[in-house]
């Protein structure tokens, strides 16, 4: 089986992330503060807690090579906290937003980090040394919407971003002083700040969990329509596919090679997607398939009953089927799924990735056992 | 904007009236060599350009795949050798049927709705669910 090991760390969880080394795993249990745990002789022990938001806690990334972790929330800040002796101190860093930030990341080369909001704004951050101080330059009138989600291309510059406006957009995020002028003169080092590359308009519905493949080469984003988008040689004149879901819409993806991606949401279940030779992209299987097929009752109880009650039927009532099939809606989440984060040495090829999500538990995949799955 | 091009736009409405005028033919010879699927594909084939149209195309539209659904005796026989490009567009009009609150209509397109749900999956109901463009 792909799951390699579940822990269940709070009642929900809204976000997760990593330290550098894997040792330790920062999330939100869905309240005003971040938990760090820690491998404790094959325990995981509650080792730091970081409080300073007033709200909850929607985004965090923990840089690799710098070991900070930037935290966005609800309460329109974001901080950068710093490993100081044994205490995480935090920079409060002012956004400038009217409504709640939604999303972070920071970028490959960890100089700037991007916070997407509901105040229809990206701010993209950066530091500055003479004032000791991160500074938040917005993206403004771009979207027509909340934000939902930010993706850092490669590199450095280009921004992707989704939001419930329907659109995903790119964007240059080029700031003097910051970045040096590539001098190879990539198209990206061209632009100036916040202008739009392109816009993608392929969903009429709200869009969400946005990645770029490792090379920067693709582009790939989920709708509420329980669609996925692929989007291929970004750029003036983009090649776009979109790929029909049998089942519940996705929250988030991850790029595990430049051809596979893994999709996660509302079917508590990652899906495999995967692109032939041809470059046409399609779903491969659900890492849950096993399950989901012996399951005499296809969809949860929730489902069944409200099915029930619609086709004026017993057979979908609440028989021992359907409560059974409730307690097994994926094979290890038993909610949706939010947050997919990848694991093990930064590279092109992915083995082994987490999952968070609303049921409060953190699960770690792994695809070595998956032989059909391996290139 | 709407002085200089309602003319057009009369135009293409017109244009579409007429399209569908002559797919509702087509479906009446279609049910007449009792072929109620072949009917029920040319209802919803091309569904999209008509969309764009106005209130009076969308509801004469409606009126055409009404018709051939209310033909459609087996169920699974028609899901079966319906293409799954057309789930989308047939689960819209299956609401749209059920917004009707007519008896008749509801019973048999409820029939319709559980198969297809079956078939086609959750996905496709939350696509019409989430859909603003394409309003049938």
């Amino acid at each position: 089986m792909a799951v390699t090991a579940v822990h269940q760390f709070a009642q929900c969880i809204t976000c997760h992330a990593w330290s550098p080394d894997q040792s330790m795993v920062a999330f939100c249990p869905n309240n005003n503060e971040v938990h760090i745990y820690k491998l404790v002789e094959d325990k995981w022990e509650k080792v730091y807690v970081l409080q300073k938001h007033d709200q909850v806690i929607s985004g965090i990334d923990w840089s690799r090579r710098s070991n900070r972790i930037v935290t966005a929330s609800h309460d329109r800040n974001s901080y950068v906290w710093n490993l100081e002796g044994s205490e995480w101190v935090p920079t409060l860093v002012i956004l400038r937003l009217n409504r709640a930030a939604l999303c972070v990341q920071w970028s490959p080369k960890e100089n700037k980090f991007a916070v997407g909001s509901g105040a229809k704004t990206v701010c993209i951050c950066y530091y500055e040394q003479e004032n000791n101080w991160w500074v938040s330059k917005l993206i403004r009138k771009r979207h027509d919407s909340s934000v939902t989600s930010v993706s850092w291309h490669p590199d450095n510059i280009l921004l992707a971003t989704t939001s419930t406006d329907g659109k995903c957009r790119v964007f240059s995020t080029f700031i003097k002083g910051v970045d040096a002028k590539d001098s190879k003169k990539g198209t990206s080092s061209d632009s100036k700040f916040g202008e739009m590359i392109v816009q993608l308009d392929l969903s009429s519905s709200w869009t969400f969990g946005v990645k770029w493949s490792p090379s920067g080469n693709t582009l790939a984003y989920v709708g509420h329509n329980s669609m996925i988008y692929f989007v291929d040689d970004v750029g003036p004149s983009p090649l776009a596919q979109n790929v029909v879901l049998r089942d519940l819409p996705l929250r988030d993806v991850l790029f595990v090679s430049e051809r596979k991606v893994i999709g996660v949401g509302f079917d508590c279940n990652p899906m495999v997607f995967a692109a032939d030779e041809r470059g046409i992209w399609s779903f491969v299987r659900s890492l849950g398939e096993q399950k989901a097929l012996s399951s005499g009752s296809r969809y949860g109880s929730q489902f069944s009953e409200a099915f029930g009650k619609f086709y004026g039927q017993s057979k979908h009532g609440v028989s021992n089927d359907a409560v059974e099939a409730s307690r097994t809606r994926g094979i290890a989440h038993e909610n949706c799924i939010n947050c997919i984060m990848p694991l093990g040495d930064r590279g092109t090829l992915i083995r082994r990735f987490s999952t968070s999500g609303l049921d409060g538990r953190i699960v770690v995949w792994d695809l070595e056992n998956e032989q059909d799955l391996l290139e | 904007m709407a002085g200089a091009e309602g003319g057009v736009e009369a135009d293409n409405t017109n244009a579409i009236i007429t399209r569908i005028e002559h797919k509702s033919r087509k479906i009446e010879t279609l049910l007449k060599q009792y072929k109620p699927v072949e009917a029920l594909k040319t209802a919803l084939e091309g569904t999209y350009a008509i969309l764009v149209g106005d209130e009076r195309c969308k509801t004469a539209h409606w009126l055409v795949v009404h018709r051939a659904i209310m033909a459609i005796k087996d169920v699974d026989g028609m899901l079966s050798s319906l293409d799954p490009e057309y789930h989308d567009i047939l689960m819209k009009y299956l609401y749209r049927g059920l917004a009707t609150g007519d008896r008749p209509t509801c019973d048999h397109f409820l029939r319709i709705h559980e198969k297809l749900t079956e078939k086609a999956g959750l996905g496709c109901i939350l696509r019409y669910l989430t859909d603003t463009v394409n309003i049938v």
